[in-house]
């Protein structure tokens, strides 16, 4: 998948010909992705006689991506455009980093591990973070989804880590 | 909660510390101590979901603990059953199955991640629901042999509806054309509600599938029915007759489900859901609220875990002939 | 007629159907309760409040709220299931409204003005015209049903795949004029949605796509998984970025009146009406039908408006026509369902499970065998909806004051609610990490100014544009001409070329505009 954000290439990296460098990087983007689809649906079945093959629209839309990819770059060298925005890291990189924990956590760690050191990962995302506060509201909200979840919704979720209850 | 249940915290300790063999023993006798979670790998309100949700409701009663459904939809089922494979052998994941999961997939998609023989104990027959062959209404043969005649003659013209590939229909599909050696245009539709809506619109013109579904559209006479492929008639369609009487009796396809643990679940737990299930079973409330959605229970001989074993091997050897594997 | 009113007559005497309850403490005595009401007004306040939870869509509410009917008599679980419905509906306008979280393909269309209103303080006018709009449409979608339904039916059955397939041509060309900056760049989402669409296994086959053996992509891409990242952590992350917080600060101030004003009102009005009628006749087309009515009443609107310019920046009539149409549709595709027993999308095959689960199988027959279960459903659906605007009119203030949460704390609860809320629909850890990515992703799209809106459509329409327009060739073997010989068919392509022709046209003059523009100045 496209994680551009890390490795976006700074303004002056690109020559001075390229007049609108958000739709050109943008655009290139677009035909890398539509070329890796490209690629992953080549061992597809295509057409066969009328009838389409499993490969067939992917193809199609893999093909017509590249295509407009291609438009948006050419677009972006030709066109006066804004240039590359800055990427921040801190917000993505936290926010991030909190998914990824509370995906990994929630089936070993049970919802309430998961939920609170999450809401802290992501809580570091910002500097305006005030830790005594987010701290009491983590656990409210954490106490509120355990109450919530299970009893109020019925959804069979674990709450504690797998090796308390067994 | 019931972390605080001494006798749990207990047995969790032993098996944290390396005494799992003392734990499982502890468990199997006590068992049930918790709630037990059954995945269904279908989405809630199914054929398969409704029928698990009935047996379970009256199996809850039986051991005294809560069974939870748990959907696990995706992949024609294979995703929840998959999961379940891999689930903890203790008896408090087990799973309903049904033909599709437990039988044809594994012709289906080579790459199953699950053997249904090698990686689950057979618990309990549960309830099948009974294929049928079905029509648009106003498709010109009048009985089961017209009907077979008139789709060998025509079967390159002829369009026939399945629920995608994966589904019991697609799979009962296959089993008919394989019975009839023809090959004809398969069209694929996303479930069987779709499917019905095009044979009921006259955009298609046989298919197969379960009887749950089809009872209203029989009865309301917008689609008709040649025969139901089972040994014996069905009560909530009496007048059609069965595939044996009508004369194609190579025809024989029931969707069953069934009760399954994860491989190396203690045998005195799965005694004890099999004869809560079969409890359930003999329940007068399950029976009729089973037998009003058109399915088939299982008789007592059928009930065993033995005879769920050699059922599921037979059935993996029926759809390994018929069905090729989707890639 | 007569009939019609003997029939409505029936049903709002089973939803009016009073209940003695005596409870011990009273010592015997008791009180006659309206008890489906009671479940009716219970169902809309727990959808409501599930469906506002970002992350949980209307199908992910329903089911989960599904067992607890069970325990019902039929007639109170269904009604209630019908509040359930129309509050999950109403509670996901909500989530898109204040904080940019669309839960399924309708509300992202009210996303699009509806966050922008609140962006200005105008949250609101925004809740209380959808809750307005969305009463309204529910009123005649009532009526509709009671008084066509049946002849209705037969536009339903009448529709194969190769109508289906035009309307999903006609469906792509509305996501095109849903954008707001460059028409090329919204195609290229467009396209990028329809190839993220093909991920999955192939319905007719079974092989599977672009999937790379993960076995949580074996179904494709979760549209609530691609929602959540795109517009809810995409959202949340650019608002990290320095100057977010000034910037909510200065919404928080801004906030002015909770209720539409007079001029806001008479804006939406025409919306309102046009959005309903585009929504009834949509919402009866089983499998795809309704989820294009709210962009199609959206692309109305943005046409008959004299200043297309403000849609994307937060017009009224951008909120009101779609969420009218998107009630309307949901109200009429209970038609395929209660005169047929054919569930036309996924929240409708949930009501089939629920009546078989409680013995009762619809059918064709349902409305002759049980009239007061067909039109106890057909008067709850108004009660239903009389409900939300009496639940959510009082409630716009709440929310409101929601906004008002420091950012601080607010960002780190969203990221949690829609993290179990995604895990909670399939217990899949894998999708919540789906949703991260396409969180990155949508950052970058953000940055790159790709509007992820079309994306999503592209993404929903995608399926169903390949499968009908496979099952259309295969009916055909292989004749692509029936897409113009069947007349149905002929004229959606026809509608889309108009349109098509109408999109263009504009954009070449509004390039001579901007020439003279410049010029000018």
């Amino acid at each position: 998948m496209s994680d551009a954000p890390s490795h976006a290439p700074e303004k002056s990296i690109l020559p001075s010909w390229v007049k609108g460098p958000q739709d050109f990087i943008g655009g290139l983007a677009l035909v890398a992705i539509a070329a890796f689809a490209l690629w992953a649906s080549s061992d597809l079945q295509g057409m066969h006689g009328f009838s389409f093959g499993a490969g067939t629209a992917p193809r199609m839309f893999g093909i017509l991506l590249l295509g407009l990819g291609a438009a948006v770059t050419v677009v972006g060298i030709f066109t006066e455009g804004p240039g590359l925005s800055k990427f921040h890291w801190r917000g993505p990189f936290f926010v991030a980093l909190a998914i990824l924990v509370f995906a990994v956590g929630i089936r070993p760690m049970g919802m309430i591990f998961a939920a609170m050191s999450s809401f802290l990962i992501a809580a570091l995302g910002t500097p305006e973070t005030r830790w005594k506060e987010t701290i009491i509201v983590g656990a409210c909200l954490t106490g509120f989804c355990a109450l919530l979840f299970p009893y109020a919704l019925g959804l069979p979720l674990q709450m504690w880590p797998t090796f308390l209850i067994r | 909660m019931k972390l605080f249940n001494r006798r749990v915290a207990i047995s969790g300790l032993a098996a944290v510390a390396g005494f799992g063999a003392l734990a499982t023993t502890v468990q199997a006798q006590e068992y049930p101590t918790r709630n037990i979670t059954m995945i269904v790998p279908f989405a809630a309100g199914g054929p398969t979901d409704v029928i698990a949700r009935i047996v379970a409701a009256d199996m809850s009663k039986t051991l005294g603990q809560q069974i939870i459904i748990e959907n696990v939809v995706g992949a024609g089922g294979t995703t929840g059953a998959t999961r379940a494979a891999r689930a903890a052998n203790d008896g408090y994941t087990i799973i309903t199955g049904h033909m599709g999961t437990h039988a044809a997939a594994v012709p289906l998609y080579p790459k199953l991640a699950y053997h249904p023989e090698k990686d689950f104990e057979p618990v309990a027959l549960l309830a099948g629901t009974p294929i049928l062959i079905l029509a648009k209404k106003d498709f010109a043969p009048k009985d089961l042999k017209e009907f077979v005649t008139y789709v060998k003659a025509n079967s390159d013209k002829l369009n026939m509806a399945h629920a995608g590939v994966g589904s019991v229909s697609y799979s009962s599909c296959e089993l008919l054309s394989s019975v009839l050696d023809i090959k004809p245009t398969g069209v694929p539709f996303n479930g069987t509600g779709p499917a019905m809506n095009a044979l009921v619109g006259g955009q298609v013109d046989y298919m197969c599938d379960q009887i749950v579904n089809a009872v209203p559209q029989i009865k309301g006479g917008t689609i008709k029915a040649y025969a139901i492929a089972t040994p014996d008639r069905n009560p909530s369609l009496p007048d059609v007759p069965t595939t044996i009487e009508a004369g194609l009796p190579k025809y024989q396809a029931s969707a069953w489900n069934a009760i399954f643990a994860p491989k190396g679940t203690p045998a005195a737990i799965t005694a004890k859901l099999n004869a809560a299930a079969a409890k359930a079973l003999d329940d007068e409330n399950v029976k009729k609220r089973l037998l009003d959605l058109g399915s088939d229970i299982p008789k007592p001989e059928a009930r065993t875990q033995a005879a769920l074993g050699s059922l599921v091997k037979s059935e993996v050897e029926k759809w390994s002939a018929v069905l090729k594997p989707a890639m | 007629m007569g009939d019609l009113f003997s029939n409505l007559g029936l049903g709002f005497s089973t939803v009016f159907q009073f209940v003695q309850w005596t409870p011990a403490f009273l010592g015997g005595m008791s009180i006659p309760l309206p008890i489906n009401i009671l479940l009716c007004l219970i169902g809309a306040l727990v959808g409501t409040l599930v469906g506002v939870l970002p992350g949980i869509g209307t199908i992910a509410t329903v089911a989960m709220l599904l067992p607890i009917t069970f325990g019902l008599p039929p007639v109170g679980a269904l009604i209630m299931l019908a509040g359930i419905y129309y509050g999950a509906q109403y509670g996901g306008s909500t989530t898109s409204i204040l904080v940019n979280i669309p839960g399924e393909a309708g509300s992202v269309v009210t996303a699009l003005d509806g966050f922008q209103m609140a962006k200005q303080g105008r949250a609101g006018p925004a809740l209380a015209i959808a809750a307005i709009g969305s009463f309204f449409a529910g009123c005649v979608a009532t009526v509709l049903i009671a008084v066509l339904g049946a002849p209705l039916t037969k536009l339903a059955l009448a529709f194969g795949p190769a109508e289906y397939f035009s309307l999903m041509v006609l469906g792509l060309i509305f996501a095109v004029v849903l954008a707001k900056g460059s028409v090329l760049k919204a195609i290229a989402m467009i396209v990028f949605g329809l190839l993220l669409s093909m991920v999955g296994s192939d319905i007719e086959t079974g092989a599977s796509r672009m999937s790379f053996n993960i076995p949580e992509l074996a179904d494709g891409l979760g549209f609530a998984t691609v929602a959540m990242g795109l517009f809810g952590f995409a959202e949340i992350i650019r608002n990290l970025d320095a100057g977010g917080e000034e910037d909510r600060q200065l919404v928080q101030q801004k906030v002015t009146g909770l209720m539409p004003t007079k001029k806001d009102l008479k804006d939406s009005a025409p919306a309102i009406l046009r959005g309903t009628v585009l929504g009834s006749i949509l919402g009866i087309l089983p499998g795809g039908g309704a989820v294009i009515a709210s962009f199609a009443a959206y692309t109305l609107e943005k046409k008959l408006s004299k200043d297309p310019k403000r849609f994307g920046r937060g017009a009224i009539e951008g909120v009101a026509a779609p969420e009218s149409a998107n009630n309307a549709a949901a109200q009429t595709s209970f038609i395929p369902l209660l005169t047929l027993g054919i569930p036309p999308n996924a929240v409708m095959a949930l009501m089939v499970g629920a009546m078989t689960i409680h013995g009762i199988v619809p059918g064709p027959q349902v409305m002759q065998k049980q009239p007061e279960l067909v039109w106890g459903m057909i008067a709850s659906m108004w009660i239903g909806n009389l409900m939300l605007l009496v639940i959510n009119l009082p409630m716009v203030g709440i929310w409101v004051r929601l906004l008002r949460v420091p950012y601080r704390l607010m960002f780190p609860s969203i990221v949690v609610f829609c993290s179990i809320g995604i895990y909670s629909v399939n217990n899949a850890p894998m999708d919540v990490v789906l949703a991260g990515v396409f969180g990155l992703l949508g950052y970058w799209l953000i940055k790159h100014d790709f509007e992820p809106a079309p994306l999503l459509l592209g993404m929903v329409l995608g399926p169903l544009m390949e499968e009908n327009l496979r099952r259309a060739l295969l009916i055909s073997r292989g004749d692509a001409t029936v897409f113009f010989t069947r007349p149905l068919s002929a004229t959606l392509m026809a509608i889309s070329a108009f349109l098509l022709i109408l999109a263009v046209l504009p954009a070449l003059r509004k390039k001579r505009d901007e020439v003279f523009v410049e010029s000018e100045s």
